[in-house]
């Protein structure tokens, strides 16, 4: 069995296990295992690269940009910045059709550069969008929908925990990453808000059950400025201090976090039983990531062991598949996969397969890297497991509103996002406006 | 130390979030809230280092090889409770067909699945053996000889205890889905 062979099978092999529902993390390092066992031919080789990928994989600084941004956004999903957000946009768009769908898409726009995980965000928005958007009869499938769909922007606009994810694989900085995420996160949200203003105007009855405008609470300019001031000083420190050069990305999720607990100490939105909650949380999704990276990482040598991204190099020329022909295929592929699998996981599974094909069609890897995160984010929308979908639903807890009325109500939002990508595709040089 | 779980409201399927022979589960929430309080003091220590830098140029020594070997302890520390709260990621679409139709099958599959993990884990174990060995008899160090060095020996055993509390997590699982298998009512 030739290496590219061995390769290919447990490559099948793997997908095939993960999608009866082997935990991913063992999947990648069982397979990748049994790959290097069977290419070198001993068990020795096999136990150094396990040891290797276990021991110096994560030992590194930059990882510590996990669990500090994570920390971080949990925080601030604590300290009622979401619902100020909200009543600022609220006040602003109340005159617009579809007013408070463009609001929440606005309040999660700027709530994304606090926060980088889109479960926060939707977790966030369904408590304080929905309700308020039920109260003025809009539809429920809108309503939800709105929140489900505007939630992609917390792992677009930086901070974003698949940037991080992504900028480790592709060897880039976090900081350019961050950066590449933030025109077309307003490009995604203004087309958002344009997509939720048309339906408004031609479709009223799918977003509003009757026309009617909400009693929105007068609000002077220093009020919403104060209502503001916490959020835009956090994406100015954290975001700010990265590009000034002040602090590295960790010590940027380091500073945030700090900032983010003392925001909800002062507000009284934090006790000692809540903290400690929020921390072991921030535990949980550190262990569950950075463990699939160590996984990922012996996938990733059993890769370049058996020669398989080379061997799709040739192949590809072979059969004249061109960069439109890849592009086409590796979206096709993540979406797909995004259907069943969680956004990290699929990026862990494919990039290190891909990425060097991407390379070696002199690829811009931040480009690639801003079309990937999309892609991948579409599939936190997508049924039958659809993570923001379930955050949201899971948050209402409202038996009236099922999984399918929220899946339905996203659907318009996954094709803006279509859209986006194609967008990207067309002017690549909105990932990287500054240079 | 049930309290430390309260966070996880979705505990999963069958055996997650169930107490475990030998009290092990309580172990690894003692293991895990050692892991919790490191990452706050990994957050604090990186503040007075910028602090410390940006104010009174005075940074803190050693910040960087703290985070660099803090983030491994914390991940293996972490890793067996996590395990246990049922937050491993993995595509549970069709473990959840096959429960609605087949409590036992699923129960099967789980039981599958554990074994495999707890397998895959106590390679983990074989594999990091020799490096805590080569650590401790070469007396391996991270950072710099003369400015601030960490002893690698004791990060590779938080790694080896970890990952065989992990492979442990998963056997117990696996025992527990088997009892699901023989009778799926009573547990």
């Amino acid at each position: 069995m030739t290496p590219v062979l061995t390769g290919v099978l447990s490559l099948i092999a793997m997908v095939v296990l993960i999608f009866t529902g082997l935990h991913i993390a063992v999947a990648l390092l069982l397979l990748s295992f049994i790959g290097v066992f069977l290419i070198r031919g001993h068990f020795d080789p096999a136990l150094a690269m396990l040891a290797q990928a276990a021991s110096d994989t994560i030992q590194s600084h930059d990882f510590g940009v996990v669990p500090l941004f994570v920390l971080m956004g949990l925080l601030v999903s604590n300290a009622q910045l979401g619902s100020d957000l909200f009543d600022v946009a609220n006040r602003i768009c109340r005159k617009i059709a579809g007013g408070l769908g463009i609001a929440t898409v606005f309040a999660n726009a700027v709530f994304a550069g606090i926060t980088g995980i889109s479960i926060a965000s939707a977790a966030v928005f369904t408590k304080v969008a929905v309700p308020e958007m039920l109260r003025c009869r809009y539809t429920p499938e809108f309503a939800t929908g709105c929140v489900a769909g505007s939630s992609v922007l917390g792992m677009l606009i930086p901070p974003s925990l698949l940037m991080i994810i992504y900028a480790f694989l592709a060897e880039r900085s976090v900081g350019e990453m961050f950066l590449a995420g933030v025109a077309p996160g307003i490009l995604l949200a203004t087309l958002f808000s344009g997509g939720i203003y048309l339906m408004a105007k031609f479709r009223p009855a799918a977003v509003q059950e009757v026309s009617f405008k909400p009693q929105v609470a007068p609000m002077n300019f220093i009020e919403a400025a104060v209502k503001l001031a916490p959020v835009l000083a956090m994406v100015g420190l954290v975001i700010g201090g990265i590009y000034a050069g002040f602090f590295t990305a960790t010590e940027a999720g380091a500073v945030g976090a700090l900032a983010a607990l003392f925001i909800a100490l002062a507000r009284r939105r934090l006790d000692r039983q809540i903290f400690w909650q929020v921390l072991v949380e921030t535990g949980r999704i550190t262990v569950s990531v950075l463990f699939l990276i160590i996984a990922a990482n012996l996938y990733s040598r059993m890769l370049a062991l058996s020669a398989l991204p080379q061997g799709i190099v040739s192949w590809m020329t072979a059969a004249e598949f061109g960069m439109a022909g890849f592009l086409a295929m590796y979206l096709l592929i993540v979406i797909f996969l995004g259907c069943f699998i969680d956004s990290v996981s699929i990026m862990l599974i494919v990039l290190p397969l891909l990425l060097p094909v991407a390379k070696s069609l002199n690829i811009d890897l931040v480009w690639f890297g801003v079309i990937t995160v999309i892609a991948v984010e579409i599939g936190l929308l997508t049924p039958p497991f659809g993570l923001s979908v379930y955050t949201v639903r899971s948050t209402l807890a409202d038996d009236r509103i099922s999984l399918l009325t929220i899946f339905r109500g996203s659907a318009p939002f996954v094709g803006m996002m279509l859209l986006t990508v194609l967008i990207l595709i067309i002017f690549p040089g909105i990932c990287q406006p500054f240079n | 130390m049930e309290s430390l779980s309260d966070g996880d409201s979705d505990v999963g399927l069958g055996a997650y979030g169930k107490p475990q022979p030998f009290g092990l589960h309580h172990v690894t929430a003692w293991m895990n809230a050692v892991g919790t309080l490191l990452i706050f003091v990994l957050l604090v220590i990186t503040n007075l280092d910028v602090a410390g830098r940006d104010l009174l140029n005075r940074p803190l020594r050693g910040t960087t090889e703290l985070m660099s070997v803090g983030i491994v302890v914390v991940v293996f520390l972490q890793l067996p409770n996590t395990l246990w709260a049922g937050r491993f990621p993995r595509a549970d679409f069709l473990i959840e067909y096959v429960n609605k139709r087949s409590p036992r099958l699923a129960a099967g599959m789980q039981c599958v699945f554990h074994l495999v993990g707890a397998i895959m884990l106590t390679v983990l174990c074989a594999a990091i053996w020799p490096e805590l060995f080569r650590a401790w008899e070469l007396g391996d160090f991270f950072g710099a000889m003369n400015d601030f060095a960490i002893p690698l020996w004791p990060v590779r055993l938080v790694m080896l205890v970890g990952s065989a509390c992990c492979a442990l997590t998963f056997l117990f699982l696996a025992i527990a889905d088997l009892r699901r298998v023989s009778d799926p009512v009573r547990s």
